[in-house]
């Protein structure tokens, strides 16, 4: 039932996209959640990826955190059956499994250390919304901060804990999944969607 | 004339081995979703926040594996995947088919992935398109299905068996390695029904939701009932048309005995994929399968190591027809 609510908002959120394509912001603050999947972490270039995942399902199937999962129709043909993470129903947790049994290198095979995951790991980039915010409200929190697995690498927190992206994230979407805002104040903007928007 | 010899005892008993190892291809399909949600269980230390049909599960998958593993969540990583491509302890296995559609979809070859297909490319060289009959976890349903349909005309409801051109299927598959080529997408793994069938199993059992693959199954399975006996794999499958590429000049395969055959035609009738052995037609279409060693009643079929089919040799030895050539002649 949750999956097929989820499906419909997706396909809600492709025909809204399609009015509605524009700037950056908007395609993280709108509705748009068509675009804003996650490749699981190592994936090459969105292109090169569907060229290269041949659809086994043995990434999700070795994720200890069940985060991957995979698409159906709702982002075209080309993208059926691939994997795809959504942050905020379940990010991930950066163990690098995907990538080691992914037979074809669409998941790059990685080892779980930080220069590995820094050097290669291209999910997204955070993206703070401050006036969700609660620390830039005035109303200390930090919660994104301790959710991140790269602190001070990633993010790192100024006064009243309010967060800053640094060079460093990855866009594993932990920092999202965590955010206690409803909508969430901090969201991964997709590698897909940065690299579209920087060439537009 | 040689004399008539009797095949090796075992041929007769190798459909029973083969309907064992589809079985546990399916199983294994079918187990590995439930493994895997298992090893999540463990991984995040859930026990107490699960459901009791939850814990249910967990005390199942605990008390088979205890005994194999201290470890599961990452001992359990040793299987992984279905027969469109897999890790076993290590060994990555993969469908040549996936291989050709990845370097189709990409138009470039990646050597570490080509690698995995090489145990399939291998010995389907030397057996044919013996992976369709022996593992292919469709080919199990399609069986069950072809189950259905006798039993569906034993009540008198009609079946199909509608005939079409066997290349229908080599165009498949150039077809859908040009699409995945167009695309830039391996689309050919959407309409190969193993690759959906472990890809679904998958999704129903560990991810909850079915997806538009099964549906495209039901239509295949359909297709076999209402039009075609076994339709698919014999006219459509774009892995059958490779596999038979693969096997068109294999090393093992089945030969008539022309001395003890009677010309039953048993044969023909248990063939899944309608082939003619009662007059040593076989083919590259031929999957090894030895349903029709089986039920052979004169022993009259048998492997042999040679790299083509005799041609037609005549009438059965033990026939009414060849008795009457021979009074005939005589």
């Amino acid at each position: 039932m949750k999956r097929r609510r989820f499906l419909k908002e997706l396909v809600a959120g492709a025909v809204a996209s399609s009015v509605l394509k524009s700037s950056l912001a908007e395609a993280a603050f709108s509705a748009q959640t068509s675009q804003r999947y996650l490749r699981p972490p190592g994936a090459l270039a969105e292109e090169e990826f569907e060229s290269r995942c041949i659809r086994c399902g043995q990434c999700s199937e070795v994720c200890p955190n069940r985060c991957i999962k995979y698409f159906d129709l709702e982002n075209g043909i080309d993208s059926l059956n691939t994997p795809y993470i959504v942050p905020r129903s379940k990010a991930c947790i950066l163990c690098m499994k995907c990538g080691q049994v992914c037979p074809t290198g669409a998941i790059k095979p990685l080892e779980r250390t930080a220069e590995d995951i820094l050097a290669h790991v291209k999910m997204g980039k955070a993206r703070v919304e401050k006036s969700l915010c609660l620390s830039y409200q005035g109303k200390t929190c930090g919660v994104c901060y301790r959710a991140c697995p790269l602190q001070d690498v990633g993010i790192r927190v100024g006064l009243l804990e309010q967060p800053h992206v640094l060079e460093g994230c990855v866009g594993c979407g932990l920092c999202e999944r965590s955010c206690i805002q409803l909508p969430q104040a901090i969201k991964i903007i997709p590698e897909h969607i940065l690299k579209a928007t920087a060439s537009s | 004339m040689s004399s008539s010899s009797t095949p090796f005892f075992l041929w007769r008993h190798l459909n029973k081995l083969r309907w064992l190892v589809l079985s546990l291809v399916f199983l294994m399909l079918v187990a590995l979703p439930f493994v895997h949600v298992y090893q999540t269980y463990v991984a995040s230390f859930s026990y107490d926040l699960l459901d009791p049909d939850e814990k249910e599960l967990f005390g199942i998958m605990e008390a088979l594996t205890s005994p194999l593993t201290d470890n599961p969540a990452d001992d359990l990583d040793a299987i992984k995947g279905n027969t469109w491509s897999g890790n076993f302890f290590g060994y990555k296995i993969s469908d040549p088919l996936a291989v050709a559609g990845q370097a189709a979809a990409s138009l470039s070859v990646y050597w570490p992935f080509v690698l995995t297909a090489l145990i399939p490319i291998l010995f389907s060289l030397l057996l044919g398109r013996f992976y369709c009959g022996w593992i292919c976890p469709a080919n199990f349903l399609y069986e069950l299905n072809t189950i259905v349909a006798l039993s569906l005309q034993r009540f008198g409801i009609r079946v199909g068996h509608r005939r079409f051109d066997r290349r229908l299927k080599y165009l498949v598959l150039v077809l859908g390695l040009v699409l995945s080529a167009i695309s830039g997408s391996v689309l050919i793994s959407v309409i190969y029904p193993p690759a959906i069938v472990g890809r679904e199993l998958y999704f129903g059992i560990a991810l909850g939701g079915v997806g538009a693959g099964l549906a495209f199954f039901v239509l295949t399975l359909l297709f076999d009932l209402l039009v075609s006996r076994r339709g698919f794999c014999r006219y459509i499958c774009p892995g059958g048309a490779l596999y038979s590429l693969l096997g068109r000049f294999r090393l093992f395969r089945i030969r008539r005995v022309v001395e003890n055959c009677n010309d039953c035609a048993k044969c023909n009738a248990v063939c899944e994929f309608g082939l003619d052995p009662l007059h040593d037609d076989f083919g590259q279409e031929c999957n090894n399968c030895t349903a029709c060693i089986a039920v052979c009643p004169t022993d009259a079929l048998t492997f042999v190591t040679r790299l083509r089919d005799e041609a037609n040799q005549g009438p059965g030895h033990l026939g009414r027809k060849y008795k009457h050539l021979q009074q005939d002649s005589g």
